[in-house]
């Protein structure tokens, strides 16, 4: 995905997408955000990944590491935080060819579930979609957009290694934190 | 004989503090329950206990201005040890003191369930679970709650803490969770409690400053957590042996 530099807005660690995705929403932000896992160790954490937005809706979503897009690229990104996130603003006529590429596309509400494990911003992010992405997702909710999900959190707990690898961090962490906090 | 939960979580919005509220109701039909919020940076238990007006708080307690008894209120079938929600009293409070607390608590009765921070990020935040024999971590069926959990339970572990088990919360119809559970229960050392269903009558109750099962207890969420209560059996061991226990909990050396 090819993406002209926007102009930087904000740049900052967060521990939760959740206050991403939410101040994205408020500001009704037009532009992208590129996600970067700080957790060196886990495996999937190189590469970057990035969400786009239209008027503080995510439209897009991509992953330089695994060179996927859509839901996928959102199952890349789902590794536990800190993420280093930088927030750029982009004229929507800039964003407009990127936003052709359909296999990247993610419905409105999914970063909100998948990323921030949110449901209501999910679906307030929804209510704040232009009415052809909202009915197009609204309508896939009982079927489409609810199967993404589940198998979504499903492929996460088939990575075995994934999920070892943020056992294995946790517990070094602890350990280490351990003897810093004199329990 | 006293046991001491750690109802956490690694993530907020999880439903922690009205699982914990309700969980000790439905544990107190068979035992003598206690529930302390310990969550000390950011309390809300006593919104959930009706104890919004409370004189004496955890924090008094922490910051040695109160016995421990001064702060504990019996409602609701239960004993509920509130924490204030001041800036100042979370800045005077000694978190450290909350071992001495535990202890005096455990000398008079069969549960204590803690109401622990949603964040490991703080010694205050992670000293309720290495001060428990065991969590209950509290899940919602997404990506971000299951791998914050995962590191609560890692946490738990390198501490000497158990698992007692799963309490998946705020699940969604669709969200197919027999599966996602039996997927999940792989990589927890305890077993799925219960899956509760996300309810309008829970934020329902917060509001009413009640708990779930006095609001409403025929829904079908208070019913799921009867059930996760149910499942959790609860260990023998002295009070006397507890007190001590917890006054010299200490995280065992790294192998």
């Amino acid at each position: 995905m090819k993406l002209p530099r926007g102009r930087l807005r904000r740049s900052r660690v967060v521990t939760d997408p959740r206050d991403v995705l939410a101040d994205v929403l408020d500001r009704g932000l037009t532009g992208y955000a590129v996600f970067e896992s700080q957790e060196t160790l886990l495996l999937d954490a190189e590469g970057r990944g990035v969400v786009t937005f239209a008027d503080g809706v995510p439209v897009l979503a991509y992953h330089t590491g695994t060179d996927r897009g859509g839901p996928p690229a959102l199952a890349d990104l789902a590794v536990p935080g800190p993420y280093h996130v930088s927030l750029y603003a982009l004229d929507a006529a800039d964003l407009e060819p990127a936003h052709r590429a359909d296999d990247l596309r993610v419905p409105p509400g999914m970063p909100a579930e998948r990323l921030a494990g949110d449901p209501a911003l999910a679906d307030s992010t929804r209510r704040a979609a232009p009415s052809d992405r909202r009915d197009a997702v609204e309508s896939g909710r009982s079927s489409g957009d609810a199967g993404d999900t589940r198998s979504a959190v499903e492929a996460f707990l088939d990575d075995t290694e994934k999920i070892e690898a943020i056992k294995d961090q946790a517990r070094a962490e602890a350990r280490e934190r351990a003897a810093e906090w004199e329990f | 004989m006293v046991e001491v939960f750690a109802v956490a979580s690694g993530k907020g919005g999880t439903g922690k503090t009205t699982s914990t509220v309700a969980l000790g109701m439905a544990l107190s039909e068979r035992y003598d329950v206690t529930v302390v919020d310990a969550d000390t940076g950011m309390a809300n238990l006593l919104f959930h206990a009706g104890l919004s007006d409370a004189e004496t708080t955890l924090h008094d307690v922490l910051a040695d201005d109160a016995p421990v008894e001064a702060a504990t209120y019996d409602r609701f079938g239960m004993t509920v040890v509130p924490c204030g929600t001041s800036l100042d009293g979370f800045r005077d409070a000694d978190p450290d003191r909350l071992r001495e607390v535990v202890a005096s608590l455990a000398t008079g009765t069969d549960v204590i369930l803690l109401d622990s921070p949603p964040a490991l990020d703080s010694r205050t935040a992670v000293l309720p679970v290495v001060l428990a024999d065991r969590i209950v971590v509290v899940l919602q069926p997404t990506i971000p709650a299951i791998s914050d959990g995962l590191k609560v339970q890692e946490y738990a572990t390198t501490y000497d803490t158990g698992v007692a088990g799963l309490l998946f919360n705020k699940v969604r119809e669709s969200e197919s969770i027999d599966r996602v559970a039996e997927k999940t229960e792989r990589y927890f050392d305890g077993p799925t409690l219960a899956a509760v269903p996300e309810s309008e009558r829970a934020r329902e109750a917060r509001r009413a400053g009640r708990p779930l099962l006095a609001h409403a207890p025929d829904c079908g969420a208070a019913a799921a957590y009867r059930r996760a209560a149910d499942a959790l059996t609860v260990r023998e061991g002295s009070p006397g042996d507890a007190a001590d226990r917890f006054r010299s909990a200490v995280v065992p050396e790294p192998l």
